[in-house]
């Protein structure tokens, strides 16, 4: 049990020490971490009820729509959401269903 | 031999498509192959390509079953994501220093499963995607990568424990150092490749700050299917494009770049990824803006006529500025050289810059070998043995040597393992003959 006890304290501090190390790298980490969840946020919530094509989802969030294009293509990536229908130029973009019932 | 030295015949410096077939040509002779790669899988530049040219195969399915072969061949050894510190022959054989860089992954313990990349809260532009979506600070660098082991990106890690807690097999090692050790071979074959002329050079072309002009090499990352979009999209909008104009020697032929060579394959990928995007987007239109078509090599000539009959307009005349037009659009102004010349400017969705090739690997400070005014490594030779550099001992394959297309890339590989197998079959026959 003593030495079960040790090692995890060993472990904790080496892990301080190495938070200490990279400290400028994760605070630069949790910055950028941080927007992405609030635009990942916003483009959801924007087509959570009905799918939108890149420009539509722009114009709603007020993001850029290179970096709405970024996101959507990044999120379907992981699958998040899918591309729907396609609508003259453009293709619309939804929810999964587990997302959509997250975001519900 | 101390237990950070490890000794093999032949050691490969790059595991590309030119130091995977060289590898492959030695090791089925039974010599013994470590093959050194910078990446964090092998494969180079053809395993990130969507198709070939002129057979049109899959490039993916092509260079997979190397990329599979080598690494489980019996007498080859690979090591990637590693920097080569120093490749010298001081007479008695090769020794290269190496230092592996730490994947912060348990390399005996990953099993790609990726539970780790899908946990990571932050998302990292996707290098291998040509920057279009994001990859995660823990990651498996693509879908074909061999080997399959993800790896973290430090700079971009929060150390939030996510993935350490997700992963099945804890293979998550926040601690990992670098592992330095050292190769001693009898030869080396140099296949360290290329890269494309960057973007960012050419202040007429925008330097690569107006929307929808991207690379040879993003355009290929479109049409894979794998692609980040899945299809081809502008990447400024999301709009699907009606009109593509590809810009040749864009990277080449250029003394205002640097590079007054011809890349020799850029007239061919862009012929290709036009065929390509007309069977994607039947609709578009589709021009290559040129100065003249180089088709040298066998079917190439037929591939290129093929192109004219499926509708690919060939606009002659240089490119002399690009700029952003309305609504996403790309300005070109040129001055055509057919149908009565003149100054002209044309509009389209989409630019691709067909950009040249520039030595993969800069060997000063690391490996006495020699380089060309190009700065590819200087060949001693080039006519009748073009693989053999000023080193001896030392060979040179693929596109490391100068601008080439894989399929004299791939011939030149095996002519780079015959010259390596020759020359260690004449050291054990002289050996053989002082005892």
């Amino acid at each position: 049990m003593g030495q079960i006890d040790d090692d995890k304290r060993e472990g904790k501090e080496a892990m301080k020490k190495l938070r200490n190390e990279r400290k400028q790298f994760i605070k630069a980490a949790a910055v950028k971490m941080k927007e992405q969840k609030k635009v990942i946020k916003a483009i959801k919530e924007q087509i959570k009820d009905n799918p939108g094509t890149v420009p539509e989802i722009a114009e709603g969030t007020g993001i850029q729509t290179s970096e709405v294009l970024w996101y959507l293509a990044s999120l379907k990536k992981f699958g998040q959401i899918v591309e729907g229908e396609k609508d003259g130029a453009y293709f619309r973009y939804e929810l999964v269903e587990t997302e959509q019932e997250e975001a519900a | 031999m101390s237990n950070n030295t490890m000794k093999f015949d032949t050691v490969v410096v790059g595991g590309g498509i030119a130091g995977l077939q060289a590898a492959l040509d030695l090791a089925d002779q039974d010599f013994k192959v470590v093959i050194v790669e910078k990446d964090a899988s092998i494969g180079g530049k053809m395993i990130r390509l969507a198709k070939v040219f002129p057979t049109l195969d899959c490039a993916s399915c092509i260079t997979t079953p190397k990329m599979s072969a080598a690494a489980h061949h019996d007498n080859i050894t690979i090591f990637t994501y590693c920097e080569l510190k120093a490749l010298e022959n001081a007479g008695s054989g090769i020794t290269a220093e190496v230092r592996q860089k730490p994947r912060f992954v348990d390399e005996t313990k990953c099993i790609g499963c990726r539970q780790c990349e899908y946990n990571c809260p932050v998302y990292v532009s996707d290098e291998e995607q040509g920057g279009f979506n994001a990859r995660k600070a823990i990651y498996v660098p693509f879908s074909t990568a061999i080997p399959q082991l993800a790896l973290m990106d430090v700079e971009n890690c929060t150390l939030c424990g996510k993935c350490a807690k997700v992963c099945p097999t804890d293979a998550v090692d926040y601690f990992q150092e670098p592992k330095d050790f050292v190769i001693e071979a009898k030869t080396a074959i140099v296949s360290t490749g290329f890269e494309l002329t960057p973007l960012e050079n050419k202040q007429q072309y925008g330097e690569g700050n107006i929307p929808n002009v991207i690379s040879a090499l993003q355009m290929e990352r479109l049409l894979a299917p794998h692609g980040p979009y899945n299809r081809v999209l502008r990447p400024s909008d999301g709009m699907e494009p009606d009109s593509i104009a590809y810009i040749q020697c864009a990277g080449s032929r250029d003394k205002s770049m640097g590079v007054p060579y011809c890349s020799r394959v850029c007239c061919m990928y862009a012929i290709k990824q036009a065929m390509l995007l007309s069977g994607a987007l039947p609709l578009a239109d589709i021009a290559i803006y040129y100065m003249d078509i180089r088709a040298f090599g066998k079917g190439y000539e037929q591939f290129y006529q093929n192109s004219i009959a499926m509708g690919i307009e060939f606009i002659k005349g240089k490119v002399a500025t690009i700029d952003a037009g309305e609504n996403g659009t790309v300005k070109l102004h040129y001055e055509a050289q057919g149908n009565g010349g003149g100054v002209n400017i044309a509009e389209h969705d989409l630019v691709v810059l067909s950009l040249g090739m520039v030595a993969g690997w800069n060997p000063e400070g690391v490996c006495p070998v020699s380089t060309g005014s190009d700065a590819f490594i200087e060949t001693v030779k080039p006519k009748i043995a073009p693989t053999l550099t000023d080193m001896d001992g030392v060979f040179v394959a693929g596109v490391a040597a100068g601008p080439k297309d894989i399929v004299d890339t791939i011939v030149e590989a095996g002519a780079a393992a015959m010259e390596a197998s020759k020359y260690m079959v004449a050291m054990a026959r002289t050996s053989k003959a002082a005892a």
